[in-house]
């Protein structure tokens, strides 16, 4: 359990990292799922507790060699990431939003996901896979 | 979350390094911004240098999209340089690199918008 602040994202997000390294998951995709969970935990923190006090609960389970399902779960008001709009990405840098860019990050790096309302729990369910789904290498450090 | 500051001619050449996450856009605006104020005075450019960036979510794009924005209010002008591999594939899903000015190495950057700087450049 975690407070939803931004320790939550980083605790979040460094143990789904070190799920996906011991699952044996490569570098890129490993950064990607990061990503993922940084973006889901954010908008947990600024959407179902409207950046008050709460609790995340991010339960990460092995579903084979290749696959893993991460379970988030929150006690806010009820909040369906996966029901927020693409935001409009195609005009010039004057008709652009400062943000927004989370909710596509979100998805192109996600294989599957799901969402529930129950007992007053928002529970978002997420698969990943081992392949990443960008096309990039991380660049060696 | 680091970021070195180097003026080159009329170029400001901020070098970040590390991860630029929830935890650290506020220090990168906090690095950035001030920066971007009086950014097209005496022809200056801004040039960021992501060569050392390994992580960028979407909190750091939100940064560099206010300061572009702010640079652009003002006239000025900022790029971008050296995205790793990850970073360009986001910058590519929030189609940053439809509106914000890349360039593959720093180098190239400071050609194009700076001789001045680019002779500058390397030798300091």
């Amino acid at each position: 359990m975690a407070a939803p602040t931004l320790d939550a994202v980083a605790h979040c997000t460094e143990f789904a990292a070190a799920q996906a390294r011991a699952a044996g998951f490569g570098v890129a995709r490993v950064h990607e799922i990061e990503l993922v969970v940084e973006e889901i935990v954010a908008n947990i923190c600024r959407y179902s507790y409207a950046d008050q006090n709460g609790s995340v609960e991010l339960c990460c389970e092995r579903l084979d060699g290749e696959t893993l399902a991460l379970e988030f779960i929150d006690r806010g008001c009820a909040f369906n990431i996966l029901a927020m709009p693409d935001p409009d990405l195609s005009g010039d840098i004057d008709q652009r939003d400062v943000g927004g860019v989370g909710v596509p990050v979100l998805r192109a790096l996600m294989d599957q996901a799901s969402y529930r309302r129950d007992r007053a729990c928002n529970i978002l369910r997420v698969i990943v896979h081992a392949a990443p789904r960008l096309g990039a290498e991380p660049t060696a450090t | 979350m680091e970021c070195k500051v180097r003026t080159l001619a009329n170029v400001v050449l901020i070098e970040v390094e590390g991860r630029i996450d929830h935890s650290t856009a506020p220090a990168f605006g906090s690095a950035l911004l001030p920066h971007v104020d009086g950014c097209a005075n005496d022809d200056k450019k801004l040039l960021l240098d992501l060569s050392k960036v390994n992580y960028m979510s979407s909190a750091g794009l939100r940064v560099l999209m206010i300061a572009a924005k702010g640079c652009r209010k003002q006239g000025g002008k900022m790029v971008l340089a050296a995205l790793q591999s990850t970073v360009q594939e986001v910058f590519k899903i929030g189609r940053f690199d439809m509106v914000l000015e890349t360039y593959g190495t720093v180098r190239e950057a400071l050609a194009a918008i700076s001789p001045a700087a680019a002779s500058l450049y390397g030798n300091g």
